[in-house]
């Protein structure tokens, strides 16, 4: 069943034949430069490159992404309001003090500072969800094997990744048979419900536990895993155009550090 | 007869909560023999095939694999396992591994196969199972038929030789459950010795050399299918049911209308019995013919023209591999199982048929019509597809 985990949408989007080390490449340069940017304008390029790189290039559902976006987005907003009310500096537009010792203002130098932050939230996430919704786990796991992850680190990563899956099943089917019985209808009873959930799923991966046990017995196991190959070789073509993406996103944060230090190098 | 590859000798067992699961019993199972189970929830079935690769050891009496004792000591099972190939009742509790390869390849690489042979025995696997091209699916994105295909897929990259599937079917829908049970028999013409558990009979009647009722951790019956279920009194006592066809033959006897020959396993069985008691002298015109194709032989191009040239023609496909290249074609399948039987009486109406299919099945195929025109006294012409 699908209880819409992004790795399922990862698994079938339209840059899946695009090399993983490429799309890591990407999504963590983007990133980097997000952060080592000193104004909003590097954030907000790689927010909208990005995005318009998952909308038609990995052929995310458009009401997906903005469904993503908006979680973060909101907590954005609220703490860059915060960020813009305490903070001060530069030229005052509106200020207010309701008790003594604490004031809220609008200032120039607030303002850029909520911008910078706003855009570098926006631009990080735009950067972890261009991964994340183009690099299934199934690939990371190779990549995890090439970069030495230790192997029982990944075989138990490998271990629970598949156990996800299934537990979510039992957990959905659980709660939907209580929900059919009208629970959670009243706060108290809706503690005593999850307390039920929260016991039968315990059991439920106890038992699943114990029978993973079994069918690796079954099978003969002996501490090995087979691993999958490379799901794409590095094309050319895609790293030609990650490192030109790159080299530009690069080379406009560093014009924008030398405007930003008044026309000389800081 | 072939070599007894498993047998029990009163063997027993209690689970730790004290219930008596299997008390006493005493069989045996041969080389390339098809063995079905049968029984009513916890008649003791999953614990006794349990016992067949090492997972449970009886409390007392002895079971021998190859006509050697089973050993307990850890190399033992690992060589037990690998010739036993246990097919769990839920494909999720079986299959481990996050990807469909890294499954199937997950039994092979711990059997220590060089890289280059574990490649080649899950690429044969999957195409033994039709999922080739799933390689990189995740499991939790597979259908409940598809599971189980990997789950079958991951016991034969060990290449066993004795199959066992607890309830095979029990969680497939219809198609599922007939997809599987055409692979069982493509596994078997393999040459694998295959046991499972049901309680199914439909689906046991007609599959089985052999059938085993159980009834509360005992034998009630080990015998062909046709007189293990024949007998209401035995099928009740393992709640059962008898099978539809064998009621029909039991109640036209019983109404005075007695049909002659063996009793019937297929609706194919059924109808010729018909036909030759009550048409007195069989069909007036001839049969008609039954045509196979061997898809890895014939390009589809050469397949589409013999197909232009015959319009209407009954058309069925046996096998993975077959059905893919008829889905590729685009050629509409009328029977994709219980194939021969379906063309055989079309055959018999004096309809002609094409059969798709690929490997030794052409062989088989000319095997079974040759068997049941000499078994019936028909003639029935087999041919094969050869380019033009």
């Amino acid at each position: 069943m699908d209880y819409g985990f992004l790795e399922n949408v990862a698994q079938e989007n339209g840059l899946i034949g695009v090399s993983p080390y490429v799309k890591l490449a990407v999504g963590l340069g983007a990133l980097l430069l997000v952060l080592l940017s000193p104004t909003w304008v590097v954030p907000l390029l790689i927010a909208l490159s990005l995005g318009i790189a998952v909308l038609l290039l990995a052929r995310i559902d458009p009401r997906l992404y903005a469904h993503l976006l908006a979680a973060p987005l909101l907590f954005a907003v609220l703490s860059v309001a915060a960020v813009v009310l305490v903070t001060g500096g530069g030229q005052v537009f509106w200020a207010w003090q309701p008790v003594p010792g604490f004031a809220l203002s609008l200032t120039t130098d607030s303002l850029a500072r909520g911008l910078l932050v706003f855009s570098r939230v926006l631009g990080g996430m735009s950067a972890l969800f261009f991964i994340a919704l183009t690099t299934p786990m199934t690939d990371l796991f190779v990549v995890m094997q090439r970069c030495r992850v230790p192997m029982s680190l990944l075989n138990l990563t490998m271990f629970v990744y598949r156990s996800i899956f299934i537990l979510s099943d039992q957990v959905a089917q659980v709660h939907a048979a209580q929900r059919m019985r009208l629970a959670y209808s009243a706060p108290r009873e809706a503690v005593t419900s999850f307390g039920n959930l929260c016991g039968a799923s315990f059991i439920a991966s106890w038992e699943c536990g114990e029978d993973l046990i079994r069918a690796m017995d079954a099978r003969c196991y002996d501490g090995r895993f087979a691993m999958l190959e490379e799901s794409a070789p590095v094309r050319a073509r895609h790293l030609a155009v990650a490192a030109a993406y790159l080299m530009v996103v690069s080379a406009l944060l560093a014009a924008t550090v030398y405007r930003a230090s008044g026309g000389g190098w800081a | 007869m072939s070599r007894i590859i498993l047998e029990a000798r009163d063997v027993r067992y209690r689970y730790p909560g004290g219930v008596d699961a299997i008390r006493g019993m005493s069989f045996h199972v041969r080389q390339g023999e098809k063995v079905a189970l049968v029984g009513p929830n916890g008649a003791g079935k999953s614990t006794l095939l349990l016992m067949f690769n090492g997972m449970l050891r009886p409390d007392s009496g002895t079971l021998l694999f190859d006509n050697e004792p089973l050993r307990y000591d850890a190399a033992s099972l690992r060589e037990l396992r690998r010739r036993v190939g246990f097919v769990f009742q839920n494909p999720d509790r079986q299959i481990i591994a996050p990807t469909v390869y890294q499954d199937v390849a997950f039994g092979p690489v711990n059997l220590g196969y060089p890289e280059e042979k574990v490649r080649t025995v899950v690429g044969d696997a999957l195409r033994n199972v039709g999922l080739e091209g799933f390689e990189r699916r995740p499991p939790h994105r597979l259908s409940a038929g598809e599971k189980k295909r990997v789950a079958i897929a991951g016991v034969l990259a060990m290449d066993p030789d004795l199959l066992v599937l607890d309830e095979p079917t029990s969680s497939l829908d219809p198609a599922g459950s007939e997809d599987t049970m055409e692979l069982m028999e493509e596994l078997h013409q393999a040459g694998k010795t295959i046991i499972l558990s049901t309680h199914d009979v439909e689906l046991a009647y007609p599959w089985a050399d052999r059938a085993i009722l159980l009834r509360q951790g005992e034998i009630l019956q080990e015998d062909v299918p046709e007189v293990a279920f024949g007998d209401p009194d035995l099928v009740r006592r393992a709640r059962l049911s008898v099978p539809v066809l064998l009621e029909l033959y039991q109640e036209l006897a019983r109404r005075g209308l007695p049909l002659p020959g063996k009793r019937p396993k297929t609706s194919l069985d059924m109808i010729h019995l018909i036909e030759q008691a009550f048409s007195r002298g069989g069909r007036t015109g001839p049969c008609g013919t039954i045509h196979v194709c061997d898809v890895d032989r014939t390009g589809p191009d050469a397949l589409a023209r013999w197909l232009s040239s015959r319009d209407g023609i009954w058309i069925g496909a046996m096998g993975t591999r077959a059905k893919q290249r008829a889905a590729e074609g685009k050629i509409i399948l009328d029977f994709t199982y219980g194939v021969i039987d379906k063309c055989l009486l079309r055959a018999l109406g004096g309809e002609s048929s094409l059969i798709l299919t690929a490997g030794g099945m052409v062989q088989r195929v000319e095997m079974r019509v040759r068997a049941f025109a000499g078994e019936w006294g028909t003639a029935i012409l087999v041919e094969e597809v050869k380019e033009a």
